[in-house]
This record gives C-alpha cells, sequence and structure tokens, in this order.
C-alpha cells in the first residue's frame, strides 16, 4: 500500500514537471526555430521546386487556410463546397476560410501573425496593415521565381505596374487585385428627403450643408448624417472628401496627419492640422453639429451606418463609389420606395487612382504551403469558373449570370456576400446589371480626371519613429475626433491645443523623416 | 526519518504538497513563465525573430509613454481610481455584510445576498450596453426622463466630469455582493459569546457593532486592502473599455494605463510599446506593496502580509 502510493506521488511529481518543462521548452525553442525557417523558407521554395518542368508537384493534396476580414457568409459550407471540388480538380487543393468579423477584425489581425497561428493565406491590403505586416515580417517574400512558377496566369494578366506599386521596400509581398478604380469617396444621400423639402442638388461642400441642416431641423427622429466614429479611425468620415479631395492633397498614412498637395513634385510635406483649410473645415463642420447633424453620441456609435440608412434612421453617409453604388443597387431591390443618390461633393477635383494594393493575397510567413496557395490565388483571379464561384457564389442561388461580364442579384444574393473576397478582383469581375447607371457616369466621369504622380507607390517605413506614430495617433483619437465632430466649443481653441499636444508628441521628428524619406524616395526616381 | 533529509519531508507530507500542486503550477505557469515575456520590453519586435530572437532596443520602447505626456495623466487616473474603489467598494461592502448578518428573516437575507450578487455575473460588455442605453444623449432612458418632467437633458458621453461619479458608482454595484460575502464569512467566524457577553451587559446593537464587530473585522480589512493595493497601478480594463470606448474626449478623466495601452497596441500595433507600459505598471506595484506593507507592519506586525 505504503509503496503503491509513494509510486502515485512519483508519477504525479513527474507529470507535474514535464507540463512544466514543456510550457518552457516550447516557449523557448519555438521562436527561435520559426525566425530560421522563415528566413531560409522562401529561398529554398523558390530553388527546389522550379527546377524540374517549372511547376510545383501537386501529386499530393492539400488543403490551404485562408484568412478573410468580414462576417461569414451564411452560404459558406455550399459555395465552398462547390469551389473546393473546382480546385481539387484543377490544383490538388481545397481551401478553408476563417473569417475575422468587421466589428473587430483591426484587434484580431495582428494577433493571428504574432501568435503565429497556422494559415497559409491572408487577405491584405493598404487599408488592412499591409505594410505593417510586411515590414514586421509576417508575411512572406515571394520572388519572381515563385510567381513564375506558380502562377502563370496572373503573370499574363496583370499588369507590370500593379506589381510594382504593391512592393514593400523594393520586396513583393502581395499579389495585389486586378482591378484599376478610383478610391474617392461619395455621399450616399436621400433623395427623396432632398425632394420633399425642394432643396437643390447635393453637389459641394455648401449644398450638402444645405442638406443635411435641412434634415435635421425637419425630420424627427433622423440622423442627418452618421459615421461609425468610434472604432478607431482617426479622421471625420468626411475628411477623405472634404480635406484631401477637396484641397487636391493627400495623406501619406492615415495614422498621421501628413499630407503633400498632389501637383507638387517636391513632395513637400506638411502638418494639415496647422493649415488654414483645416481651420475652415472644422468651423463647417462644427456648423453642422450645432446644428444637430449628427448625434451628440457619434463618438461613442457602435451602430452600422448602412444598416441604420435602411431602416430609415440616417439620411446621409459617406463612403467609397463602389460601395455606395452597391447600397443603392441593394436599395432599389429591397425597398423600392425609398429614393437614394449618390452625391460628389467634389466633381472638378483630381482624382487618385486606387493603387493595386487597395485589395490583395499574401502568404503567411510561416506557411509550408507557398507554392499551392500561390497557384489557388493565381487560379481565384483569373479561372473564369473558379473566380465567378468566389467572387459571387453559385450561379442560379446566389446570382443570376447575365452574359458573360454582368450578373443580376437573386433572393440568395444576401447569403454570399460581405467579405473581402476582393483581394480576387479581376477584369473577370462581373458587374452587377443593377448597378446604377448615374455611378457609372461618376466613375466614368472621374477615369477622366484621375492624376498620376510620382509618389503613388510610396510606402512610408516608421521603424525609426514608432514612438511618434504611436503618440501623434493618440493625440489624434483623444484632441482632433472630438473636435472634427464638434465636441468642442471653442473652435480656434481646440486646434491650438491640438497642434500643442501634436508638437509635444513628436510631429516634427515625424515629418522629418517622413520628408527624407520621400526626398530619397523621388531622388531613385 | 530524519536522515533521509529532503526526500522524506516530500514523502511525509505527501498530501499536502499535493494539494499545493494546483496552485504552484497554475502561478508557475500563469505568473513566472510569463514573466520572461518582459525582455519585449527591451526589444524591437517583430515575427521572424518572435519574442526572444527579436533586436534590443534599449530603453526606446519607454520613451514613447513618457514623451507622450500622458505618462503622468494615466498613472494618476489609475491610482485615483483605484484608491476610490477600495475606500468606497470596502467601505460599502462591509456595510452590506453587517446589515446582512444583522437582518433578521432568513428568506430576507438570502433574497437580498442574491440580488446584491447578481451584478457580479453581468459581462461587462453588458453593463457598458446598459449605460449606453441609459446615458445616451438622443434617446437614453435618463434624458427621456428629464425632458418628460421638463428639465434640460444632460450630456453625459461628452461631458468627462459625470464620469468618475459614474464609474465609481457602477464598480460599487458590480462589486457590492461578492465583497460582502467574504466580510460576512469574517463576520460569521466571530466568536458568538462575545455577543452574547454584550448583551448581557446591556450593550445596544450599534454598540455591539462599533465594539465587537468592527475591531474584529479589522485583520480581513488589511489582508483584503493589502491585495487590492499591489493591484493599484491595473485598471480594470473590461470596465473602463466597455464603459468609455475610444471617446477621445472622455480620456483626460478615464483614461487609464491598461485602455492607453491598448489604444497603442491595436492602432500601431507595437508589442513592445506594450510589454515596456505593463513593466513600468509591475514596478510600481511593486514598490506600493512593498511600502504598504511596510505600513502595515509598523502599525502592527501580525497583520502584515509578509
Amino acid at each position: 500500500m505504503q509503496k503503491k502510493k509513494s509510486f502515485m506521488l512519483l508519477f504525479a511529481i513527474i507529470m507535474v514537471l514535464t507540463t512544466v518543462l514543456s510550457a518552457c521548452g516550447s516557449k523557448n525553442n519555438e521562436n527561435p526555430g520559426n525566425s530560421s525557417e522563415t528566413t531560409n523558407k522562401p529561398a529554398t521554395d523558390a530553388t527546389e521546386q522550379p527546377a524540374g518542368d517549372g511547376k510545383a508537384d501537386t501529386s499530393e493534396e492539400v488543403k490551404i487556410k485562408m484568412l478573410l476580414v468580414g462576417g461569414k457568409p451564411i452560404d459558406y459550407d455550399l459555395v465552398f463546397g462547390e469551389l473546393n471540388k473546382k480546385l481539387k480538380e484543377k490544383a490538388n487543393a481545397t481551401v478553408e476560410a476563417e473569417f475575422l468579423d468587421w466589428s473587430d477584425w483591426t484587434q484580431k489581425y495582428p494577433l493571428k501573425f504574432a501568435a503565429n497561428e497556422d494559415f497559409d493565406i491572408a487577405y491584405t491590403a493598404n487599408w488592412a496593415f499591409y505594410s505593417d505586416q510586411a515590414i514586421k515580417g509576417g508575411f512572406m517574400e515571394l520572388t519572381d521565381e515563385l510567381i513564375k512558377a506558380n502562377m502563370p496566369l496572373s503573370l499574363a494578366a496583370m499588369p507590370a505596374v500593379a506589381w510594382e506599386q504593391s512592393k514593400v521596400n523594393g520586396m513583393q509581398y502581395m499579389v495585389p487585385n486586378n482591378n484599376p478604380e478610383v478610391t474617392d469617396k461619395a455621399v450616399l444621400i436621400r433623395e427623396d428627403l432632398r425632394k420633399k423639402h425642394n432643396l437643390p442638388e447635393v453637389n459641394s461642400p455648401e449644398s450638402f450643408a444645405n442638406y443635411v441642416k435641412t434634415i435635421a431641423a425637419n425630420e424627427k427622429g433622423i440622423n442627418a448624417y452618421n459615421a461609425k466614429a468610434a472604432d478607431g479611425w482617426k479622421w471625420h468620415e468626411l475628411d477623405q472628401i472634404l480635406l484631401e479631395q477637396q484641397n487636391e492633397w493627400n495623406l501619406v498614412d492615415y495614422s498621421m496627419p501628413l499630407a503633400y498637395k498632389l501637383d507638387d513634385a517636391t513632395g513637400k510635406i506638411f502638418n494639415v492640422y496647422d493649415t488654414p483649410e483645416f481651420k475652415a473645415l472644422v468651423t463647417y463642420y462644427k456648423d453642422l453639429a450645432d446644428n444637430n447633424a449628427w448625434s451628440k453620441n457619434v463618438v461613442s456609435n457602435k451602430n452600422d451606418v448602412w444598416q441604420d440608412m435602411k431602416a430609415g434612421k440616417t439620411a446621409s453617409y459617406a463612403h467609397t463609389l463602389g460601395t455606395v453604388a452597391m447600397n443603392l443597387a441593394e436599395m432599389r431591390r429591397e425597398q423600392p420606395d425609398v429614393e437614394l443618390a449618390i452625391a460628389d461633393l467634389t466633381p472638378d477635383k483630381k482624382k487618385i487612382a486606387a493603387i493595386s494594393t487597395q485589395n490583395g493575397f499574401a502568404i503567411h510567413a510561416t506557411s509550408k504551403k507557398a507554392e499551392r496557395s500561390l497557384m489557388v490565388i493565381d487560379l481565384l483571379q483569373n479561372d473564369k469558373e473558379i473566380h465567378d464561384l468566389f467572387m459571387y457564389g453559385i450561379a442560379g442561388t446566389h446570382y443570376e449570370a447575365v452574359g458573360d461580364d454582368k450578373f443580376s442579384a437573386t433572393a440568395g444574393t444576401p447569403n454570399y456576400t460581405g467579405f473581402s473576397n476582393w483581394g480576387a478582383n479581376s477584369p473577370m469581375n462581373r458587374k452587377d446589371a443593377a448597378y446604377p447607371v448615374e455611378a457609372d457616369a461618376i466613375a466614368s466621369a472621374w477615369q477622366s480626371k484621375v492624376y498620376n504622380f510620382d509618389l503613388e507607390t510610396f510606402v512610408f517605413n516608421d521603424a525609426n519613429v514608432k514612438n511618434e506614430v504611436a503618440n501623434v495617433g493618440n493625440v489624434m483619437l483623444r484632441y482632433a475626433i472630438p473636435l472634427e465632430y464638434g465636441l468642442i466649443k471653442d473652435v480656434e481653441k481646440g486646434v491650438a491645443d491640438l497642434n500643442a499636444q501634436l508638437k509635444a508628441a513628436g510631429i516634427d521628428k515625424l515629418q522629418a523623416e517622413l520628408q527624407s524619406q520621400i526626398d530619397a524616395f523621388l531622388a531613385s526616381k | 526519518m530524519n536522515r533521509r533529509g529532503f526526500i522524506g519531508y516530500v514523502i511525509k507530507q505527501r498530501t499536502l504538497l499535493l494539494m499545493l500542486t494546483p496552485a504552484v503550477l497554475f502561478f508557475l505557469l500563469f505568473a513566472y513563465v510569463p514573466m520572461a515575456g518582459i525582455v519585449l520590453a527591451f526589444k524591437q519586435f517583430n515575427y521572424t525573430g518572435g519574442v526572444f530572437g527579436s533586436p534590443w532596443n534599449g530603453w526606446d520602447n519607454f520613451r514613447f509613454f513618457f514623451e507622450s505626456g500622458n505618462a503622468w495623466m494615466v498613472t494618476r487616473n489609475t491610482a485615483l481610481y483605484n484608491i476610490a474603489f477600495i475606500i468606497v467598494n470596502n467601505v460599502l461592502q462591509i456595510a452590506a455584510a453587517i446589515l446582512l448578518f444583522e437582518a433578521v428573516g432568513k428568506w430576507f437575507r438570502k433574497i437580498s445576498q442574491t440580488v446584491m450578487f447578481l451584478p457580479y455575473f453581468i459581462s461587462w460588455v453588458v453593463v457598458g450596453a446598459i449605460a449606453y442605453n441609459l446615458f445616451n444623449y438622443d434617446v437614453g432612458t435618463l434624458n427621456s426622463i428629464l425632458t418628460a418632467v421638463g428639465l434640460e437633458p444632460v450630456d453625459v458621453y461628452n461631458t468627462p466630469a459625470y464620469w468618475p461619479y459614474i464609474l465609481v458608482l457602477v464598480s460599487a454595484w458590480k462589486t457590492l455582493g461578492y465583497g460582502s460575502v467574504m466580510y460576512l464569512a469574517a463576520i460569521i467566524g466571530i466568536d458568538k459569546e462575545m455577543y452574547e457577553a454584550a448583551e448581557i451587559d446591556g450593550a445596544n446593537i450599534f454598540q455591539r457593532i462599533y465594539r465587537i464587530t468592527i475591531p474584529n473585522l479589522f485583520p480581513t480589512i488589511i489582508i483584503l486592502v493589502l491585495l487590492a493595493i499591489g493591484n493599484i497601478f491595473r485598471g480594470d480594463f473590461g470596465m473602463f473599455y466597455n464603459m468609455v470606448g475610444t471617446n477621445g474626449l472622455l480620456f483626460s478623466y478615464t483614461d487609464v494605463i491598461d485602455t492607453f495601452v491598448f489604444r497603442t497596441l491595436t492602432t500601431s500595433n507595437e508589442v513592445g510599446l506594450s510589454a515596456a507600459v505593463g513593466f513600468y505598471q509591475s514596478v510600481l506595484g511593486f514598490a506600493t506593496i512593498l511600502l504598504a506593507n511596510y505600513a502595515v507592519r509598523k502599525y502592527d506586525k501580525d497583520h502584515a502580509l509578509f
């Protein structure tokens, strides 16, 4: 008995020690192990595989894990089941996607990389941590060999400039989407309410102010304008239109208030908060806020603005042209009695062409299935059948094909939409047959005003100034957002406070660093 | 037995040691092993190097916190909120425990205890949503009542000065039931004979509470307060984040170290900076608890933690 007991005890102690040791051990070993793996991986991949017939070995079936942003579509299993049949046929691979919901993807996305979770393809974009993750080593470098060996279709279809634009520090980390568009924003308004109150057409900042003020004064229970200001975005959601487009400026990075003029070939950087244009804009916002154009609690708002608009609780909001056009089509389909319109507040200004990094797919740095992942991306983007499945779902269920390049929505459309499959955008994209003609008209008018400039492809590397970037970001959230939503009584003092805080946070150092990088970039052109 | 030394001792005390194992294991795994992560505070983190392989960068990560001008404000907020929570919550919990102890009627006691305990189980996310529905300007309950009786609506979400009161109140509401259980247990442990003797001597209920219950609670109070003081530089993240969110206007009154770190990590994605601030919190917390314990020792050696 006594012996048995002490044996049990010994066993327990051994168990305890092994768990503790293995916990320590794995922690110590894993990371250095990974580091050598990641640095070597692309090189070995590149040299080993194409040695044969230039194509990777596909005899073994693999499962590719994808990280996508957005809510999981209702018919995910159905569509991906069908998609996997095709992918298995063509690349002997199947995909399985994980979805990071829109509500908290900004928090989860970096953690997936930090925890080195097991996934192969990640959706990425210039607005979704692309350069940040690339610099931190989250993505695998896509060498020319890798691309040549595994992506024949993309190589043929993608313009060289798209590849060039998606390089970070001269290295390729992304398969960009292949779909030139303009990223400028427009405002979606309630045309029926505008007509009801006999307002002139909304096509300038002034007429927009007139519209929202009238709605706010006369329509009870409706927010004239709404935004989701509490999600960590550091700007007023009209800033892109009223600050950037209106003044023909371009912000280098949305995490800091530094911009240059589009037509300034020397790329001189300035602090936008310290300009008379900004002060005028804040005064404009203040006037709207004082007239109850938006809720006093707008910075605590956590609702989806488009859903609010559909429910008739919001009378305007700002988004990219493509999104508002889709909203418009959706509303026409679901509530034909509500009339919406797209308002372009800056019709005559220069437009910036979307750079290719607006959407794309990257390979996780520690993925062991890089070649096959690239093949899958190649097919998603360029194989008509697979592209249609991935982008629009199953024909007849989720969409109705109209010719080769259009589709019309069906009752099943909402069951397969709303996530970032845009990385596979390509000239094969179908257009919504119900796509509003006015959006098309605006888009083609914008295309004619597209302005190309050298700094388009510039990417800021913040490694030397991350303290300043963090502090400036905090100042923007704390001082700029309340100021822009008209919550600070004294505009004059608010702007002065904001700039004083920015100075303390090191905006000058940030500006100097950025300017030197831009100068070097322009000199190398 | 003696000759077998340590092994003999282990065998002799095996039951107690085995009972101790889960606690030791817990702290090893969740407190001591992760401590190695402190090195991140002195590193420029990247994925390829990971926690231990990333290059060192000295005190660089600390610069942002102290140069931001926020260090003093968030440290002050954290400490002041925690001091307010410790005082208010403990006083209320002790009062509630005494009332429950003195209350007559088993049913009344059980029901009131349950009602007090209930908020403890509500997640902060839900509490945040409830608060938003109470306080929001356009359709909040509070403003609906105020306007219905002809008063001016109040703009709670844009007025920082209200928030210290709201937060202290919410914290008290949420922790009252849980805390009072501990004090109630301590009161029940007090020797009944003392109360009987006092009653025979003609002491009324207030005298009994003041002369017997409270003095006997002192050791419990000191231990609980000392433990709380160790965490005085750690803000209750769930509470502050869900109640305030990223409402920049309120930060001057509501930003605590933890919410500040969270924003820095998620909007700028810099692990090293956050680790640096966590390190700073730990050092401050360690110093405070040493100091508090020293003060208690001076006052009464038996009541000190160590």
